[in-house]
């Protein structure tokens, strides 16, 4: 019943503007959606319709459309009882009843053909053209790639370089082959090094966005189930993944080998870095606060004493490349200590913040299963009157859904949080069951309501607690 | 789901606060709980009752949807059936909506709630509530009664006499004379009155007739306290029944010749000359501006925490009270200034930093007040006698 009230209210068409907008316009994910929803106008829950040129010229065209039809039917509707013509009758009902069917997938046809007539030429030319910029550029190239960790390694990159040299990155997460292009349009040539962060996309992408950026050093961050509907498995994202590899030879590939799942794709000659050591150079003396990360590195008499505003354990091994490829490319001890000390935590990475003497730590942006293990670590890691661990579960990791959120409750139930809260959705069946496995001990919460729970954390917190907030479930996993 | 009233408003003079220390400091916690069913009682000025769901939004008593409200709703009427059943006429059809209720949580600060007059509705409808009983929330309104109670138990004040209101005219002699026993400076103060409402220091003989006429105005009995010299003022927030629970000793910063009047309390987030409307939050005020844990020595730390369990207990406190205590830094004396059985928002910022979260403050207080009433069951209070068959 629900169902039927929401499909005929006012603010369909709204909704499914939403929708599309929620889903980057792609015709796909908005279609699953739109067939999984139970009820239209609970939709808009964590956000409301951003009305852009594009959303605004859209909901525009679907709410004529809808007029319209409905118009139409009812004329037919007339006409069919005034002449008794049932057909026509008939026909008016279809169109009255079918409008809120016929116009959520009319919807993608413009879609659909713009991409095809506009967009995809123009992106092609883009690339092309791209390619030859990259080709002539003289600086270094590095291309970071990995299921998570790629716009954190870019940034701390970024900041670190840039204290010795003049560097270009690829903005924010802007990681696709037409991001690369609009980046290279804007490098003025005399860059010393450029970073580019490869996303994953599509299988083939990696080596396609390696033959466009032609890079020289290749940084793989990491392997873990996250957007696995790309992917038919874990094996076949890591193989697309080090295909990177292949790109920049052996002995300029730097691999996370704190990730779990990249050991298995390690050849000899390529070089790891991990929270231990990194290209001869070792690391010890970790110390992990509420403000910070310190550690201290050497390499025969050569000796770094860093301390980086991120948090947590799983940033040392990105933070040790980052210097050791800023001593490779030159800059001196006091540039790359004071690169290191100027990093700090992005936001909804690990982004550390104070609520009436409580800490909490706000990972939502964080989506694999690597990075929640890190947060669980950190979680233990830190002095606490009560640690209170918050999530949702992880999305898109297709196959391995069920495995990886049982991984997950078991993990959870080692680092035996005081209190866990979950978010309710279709996968906290299974990390309830992992944390059974676990045999975890303390108080777990399911929160039907996200929103409650998050715009009222004063209510749930007191001095000294410190809760983790990992990840976070938009509308359209709803 | 336990359902639980929480009435708030009333005719007192702090009504206003109590609205924020309903929706703010307790409504929304116990919600957020999610084993309540929260119903939100609001007593008008006039005293009507009226019980709807609106009532939780603060943004009603901002404007005048409150009026509107209060134009359009119809009162509240209560059933005493060995328990209590919240009742009022529905909107459709003229049927009843009827509520039973588990327990109540009394948010009403000052004259008529805070004062015992509530808990006395509640003792007989024999509805569990939380917080102070009848005589202990007496006692503790009463500034002159809880200093009689608390010297009996051997609990220092400073020197203080009182009077009743009538006498001013009356035994205006007899009055002085008491008074000049006193060290300036002192403080007059209405008896009853919370929120330093007809509160005056008072620093010079001149300005002494003045000051006892304004108190005298707000109430029937006023009286008069020797300040303290070398003052440090502490409150201390306190949960539990028989085994009282403090929270940190908190130190109010203010200069010695400053005290915070209603104004500064509530509406200037407790700094003198400050904007006016600068809080919107009566469970801010004074509490945006003080040392947790105050700043004393351990010895007088505990010295003062002590004074303040012992005051609890001497009148005879449960749930939830807050009392307040004047220190000699220079002698290291601890006298008992105040007790108040409903502090204004909980004190809720000083548990936080205690440790205790709001949502768990508020289900300790229901399991406190769960535990009182399930004591009172035990107990014979009415029984079969002979005594009518005599006549």
């Amino acid at each position: 019943m629900r169902l039927l009230i929401s499909l005929f209210s006012p603010n369909y068409p709204q909704t499914l503007v939403y929708m599309l907008q929620s889903t980057e316009y792609e015709a796909k994910p908005y279609l699953k959606w739109f067939w999984r929803t139970k009820d239209f106008s609970s939709v808009m829950y964590r956000r409301k319709l951003e009305k852009t040129r594009v959303a605004s010229s859209l909901l525009l065209l679907i709410s004529l459309g809808m007029v319209l039809q409905v118009v139409l039917g009812l004329a037919l509707l007339y006409l069919g009882n005034h002449r008794g013509r049932l057909p026509l009758t008939l026909c008016g009902t279809l169109l009255v009843i079918t409008y809120p069917f016929v116009w959520a997938h009319l919807l993608v046809l413009p879609l659909a053909l713009g991409r095809l007539l506009v967009i995809k030429p123009l992106h092609k030319k883009l690339i092309n053209e791209s390619k030859a910029i990259f080709a002539k550029h003289p600086g270094t190239t590095i291309a970071v790639a990995g299921s998570y960790g790629k716009t954190s390694m870019k940034e701390l990159l970024k900041t670190v370089l840039e204290q010795g040299k003049n560097v270009a990155a690829t903005p924010a997460n802007k990681n696709v082959a037409v991001s690369h292009a609009y980046f290279a349009k804007k490098l003025k040539g005399d860059e010393d090094v450029l970073i580019i962060e490869y996303g994953e996309g599509n299988p083939g992408d990696v080596v396609r966005f390696a033959n466009t950026t032609q890079p020289n050093i290749g940084v793989i961050t990491g392997l873990a189930p996250a957007h696995l509907d790309h992917y038919p498995s874990l094996q076949a994202a890591g193989k697309d993944i080090f295909s990177l590899a292949k790109a920049v030879g052996a002995n300029k590939t730097f691999v996370n080998s704190d990730s779990e799942a990249t050991k298995s794709f390690i050849k000899p000659d390529y070089h790891t870095y991990n929270s231990e050591k990194v290209m001869g150079w070792k690391i010890s003396d970790i110390k992990v606060g509420f403000t910070g990360t310190s550690f201290e590195m050497s390499k025969g008499k050569q000796h770094l004493n860093l301390k980086s505003g991120l948090l947590g354990r799983h940033q040392v091994g990105p933070l040790a490349l980052a210097a050791v490829l800023a001593d490779q490319l030159g800059l001196s001890k006091t540039q790359i200590e004071a690169g290191v000390a100027k990093t700090v935590p992005f936001e909804y990475r690990m982004q550390p913040r104070s609520l009436n003497g409580a800490w909490i730590l706000d990972d939502t942006y964080n989506g694999n299963i690597d990075g929640l293990r890190a947060g669980l670590v950190l979680l233990k890691d830190l002095p606490a009157r009560r640690r209170i661990y918050v999530t949702p579960g992880l999305v898109d990791q297709g196959v391995e859904t069920e495995a990886v959120h049982i991984e997950l409750g078991k993990a959870i139930a080692a680092a035996n949080p005081d209190k866990l809260v979950l978010m309710l959705n279709s996968v906290t069946k299974y990390i309830e069951a992992g944390l059974k496995q676990g045999n975890y001990q303390g108080e777990l919460q399911i929160e039907h309501y996200p929103l409650d729970f998050y715009t009222n954390l004063e209510h749930l917190l007191a001095a000294g607690d410190v809760v983790m907030l990992q990840n976070d479930w938009t509308d359209n996993y709803n | 789901m336990k359902t639980i009233a929480v009435i708030f408003g009333g005719r007192s003079a702090e009504h206003d606060v109590s609205i924020i220390t309903a929706l703010a400091a307790i409504i929304k916690p116990l919600e957020l709980t999610k084993k309540f069913q929260v119903e939100p009682i609001y007593i008008a000025k006039d005293g009507a009752w009226y019980w709807d769901e609106k009532l939780k939004d603060i943004s009603l008593y901002q404007g005048s949807g409150i009026d509107e409200l209060m134009r359009k709703a119809p009162k509240t009427q209560l059933l005493f059936d060995g328990s209590l059943t919240l009742f009022k006429p529905g909107s459709f059809a003229g049927r009843k909506q009827s509520k039973k209720i588990d327990m109540v949580f009394p948010a009403m600060h000052g004259t008529h709630g805070e004062d015992g007059e509530l808990m006395g509705i509640l003792e007989m409808a024999n509805v569990p509530y939380i917080g102070c009983g009848v005589a202990a929330s007496a006692v503790a309104m009463d500034k002159v009664l809880s200093k009689q109670v608390t010297q009996s138990a051997g609990i220092a004040s400073t020197p203080w006499t009182w009077f009743y209101s009538h006498d001013l005219s009356q035994n205006q002699t007899r009055i002085l004379k008491e008074i000049d026993a006193l060290k300036y400076p002192l403080f007059v103060k209405p008896a009853h009155l919370g929120s330093s409402i007809g509160i005056t220091r008072v620093t010079e003989k001149s300005l002494l007739m003045n000051a006892l006429e304004v108190a005298a105005h707000y109430d029937d009995r006023v009286i008069v306290e020797q300040a303290v010299d070398n003052l440090i003022e502490v409150t201390l927030p306190i949960i539990g029944n028989e085994v009282p629970v403090p929270a940190l000793l908190e130190q109010p910063i203010l200069h010695s010749e400053d005290f915070f009047d209603f104004e500064t309390k509530y509406m200037q987030g407790g700094k003198k000359n400050g904007k006016k409307g600068g809080q919107k939050s009566g469970t801010q005020g004074a509490q945006g501006y003080s040392q947790i844990p105050a700043n004393v020595s351990k010895e007088l730390y505990d010295k003062a925490v002590s004074v303040g369990l012992n005051v609890y207990k001497t009148v005879g406190c449960t749930g939830i009270a807050r009392v307040d205590m004047l220190i000699d830094s220079k002698t290291q004396e601890v006298f008992f200034n105040e007790i108040n059985p409903l502090p204004g928002g909980l004190y809720s910022h000083n548990w936080n930093k205690a440790g205790i979260a709001n949502v768990d403050l508020v289900s300790r207080l229901v399991d406190y007040a769960e535990s009182r009433w399930q004591d009172k069951q035990k107990l014979d209070t009415a029984f079969s006698t002979n005594f009518l068959k005599q006549f």
